[in-house]
């Protein structure tokens, strides 16, 4: 019970976050351009990555590039 | 001819200042709405570093390499090695247009070792696993074409691409739309895809349970919202659903039941959701960002995994850059999984699979990075190591009998990137 409760705080907290921000004016995006604030700063990383942990989990990768589907062992 | 002069002069800065804003807004949506696309055939988060208007080359090496499965844990006389992968990947960017760019993604993989076969008690009662007698040999190689049309507050994406081994082929494809609102600090991400995979097993005719030839199809829908909070933070939420109909089964693993070696059968249609939210702050004072993400995935096998990734990215010198970061994941079984089966079940399902067992495992990253200039071409260095445990004991709930074919792994890569 309070594992669910735990994951379901997670999932709504950028949610909630979201309700209670200010607008960024477009020349305010300085830091939010930088490389490493983009949500995958490496593309070819990300898809190696994603590739590996749907080859080896159960779990459906939510994040990562796209591709096609493998016979992996 | 003065005024013709200053025509030509007025109508150049025009033009430099309109590449210069469409860079500004390709910039801005690549960083701030990519990865949101996540699945196989969706269309991808090309050019996250927003250098689309350019054209890109990036190169990556990686050498997979699993751990030996301990003596303890492996049936007498089975083979006790793993799987290495060794893994190029080339990506090749360019802008067509003004506001078209266009991606090929090339992925090839050379695999060889054995793997988990089926699992057998012990003699003291215990799980041990059977791996496969013959080292496997096998190459992949994977190819995936992307196009992208940018408009004022909005991003459309197709992508196409085939995966194929010597017993494997998959088509597949998919669309992708983000929208800006709110002063671009609101994006709306959604997308659709699919894979229809045919699956030619090997040694069919040596061994009788595998099958000659079974086919799948895979369908995924998603939906995100991508939320800048501060000039410093920025969050996401995506929603996706897919689903997988046919052969869902592992044709090269089988199931002891009653013991009796039986073929690995799953169900035919398998439903998932994953629900990823992801969080970056950037902390000037420091020169860091700190990146993290949570994941809830649910399955209609009854499987239910979370999946904590933390990372930081701490910029020095000017050109270097260190990025520690940690994950933990931690799943639950597959209703019909079991290590072996003491009698026959009414629904005729059977897996022992380690991937669809208990467990959590633990993974630990460093990656180093840095940039130069030579040949008037700017170029990004990388090399990252990564160490993967996994063991029932690191799950969230209490396994009492763990698969004994849950994987440990060391994955080593090095990539060189340019933009010209």
């Amino acid at each position: 019970m309070l594992r669910s409760a735990a994951s379901l705080l997670l999932l709504a907290l950028p949610l909630l976050a979201a309700s209670g921000c200010a607008a960024v004016k477009p020349w305010e995006r300085d830091v939010l351009a930088r490389p490493d604030m983009a949500w995958e700063p490496d593309s070819l990383e990300a898809k190696r990555n994603t590739h590996i942990h749907y080859s080896k989990e159960a779990s459906l990768p939510g994040g990562g590039a796209g591709g096609g589907g493998c016979g992996c062992n | 001819m003065k005024n013709v002069a200053r025509r030509h002069r007025r109508k150049a800065r025009l033009r430099a200042a309109r590449r210069r804003a469409q860079r500004r807004r390709r910039e801005s949506l690549a960083a701030l709405t990519a990865g949101a696309l996540a699945l196989p055939g969706l269309a991808g988060p090309a050019g996250a570093e927003g250098l689309s208007d350019r054209i890109g080359a990036d190169y990556n090496f990686s050498r997979y390499s699993e751990g030996s499965i301990p003596a303890s844990k492996v049936a007498p006389g089975s083979e006790r090695g793993r799987y290495d992968i060794d893994m190029h990947q080339i990506r090749l960017a360019t802008p067509i247009a003004d506001r078209f760019d266009l991606g090929l993604d090339i992925v090839h993989e050379s695999m060889s070792g054995a793997t988990p076969w089926y699992v057998i008690p012990g003699d003291d009662g215990k799980p041990v696993q059977v791996m496969t007698g013959a080292t496997i040999d096998d190459k992949r190689t994977d190819a995936l074409l992307e196009g992208k049309f940018y408009m004022d507050r909005a991003l459309a994406s197709a992508s196409g691409g085939v995966s194929f081994e010597k017993d494997y082929f998959a088509v597949n494809g998919g669309l992708g739309g983000q929208l800006e609102l709110n002063e671009k600090n609101t994006t709306l991400s959604s997308g659709v895809g699919f894979s229809i995979d045919s699956i030619d097993p090997e040694d069919s005719d040596e061994y009788p349970l595998r099958p000659n030839h079974e086919k799948k199809q895979t369908y995924s829908v998603f939906a995100g919202l991508s939320q800048v909070l501060r000039r410093n933070i920025a969050a996401q939420s995506t929603l996706t659903y897919q689903l997988g109909h046919g052969y869902l089964s592992d044709p090269y693993k089988q199931a002891l039941v009653a013991g009796e070696p039986l073929a690995d059968s799953r169900p035919g249609l398998r439903h998932q959701i994953a629900w990823l939210s992801r969080y970056r702050h950037h902390f000037s004072s420091v020169n860091g960002s700190f990146h993290a993400n949570y994941q809830f995935y649910w399955d209609d096998w009854k499987i239910t995994a979370h999946t904590f990734e933390l990372a930081w990215y701490q910029s020095l010198f000017e050109s270097f850059r260190l990025i520690p970061s940690v994950r933990y994941y931690s799943q639950g079984q597959a209703g019909f999984y079991a290590p072996y089966y003491t009698q026959a079940r009414a629904d005729g399902l059977y897996s022992s699979d380690y991937r669809l067992s208990p467990y959590g495992a633990i993974s630990w990253r460093i990656k180093a990075e840095t940039r130069f200039r030579t040949w008037q071409v700017d170029w990004l260095a990388t090399f990252s190591w990564e160490r993967y445990l996994s063991s029932g004991s690191y799950a969230m709930q209490k396994v009492s009998t763990p698969n004994p074919g849950l994987v440990n792994f060391d994955l080593f890569s090095v990539g060189l990137t340019t933009r010209f």
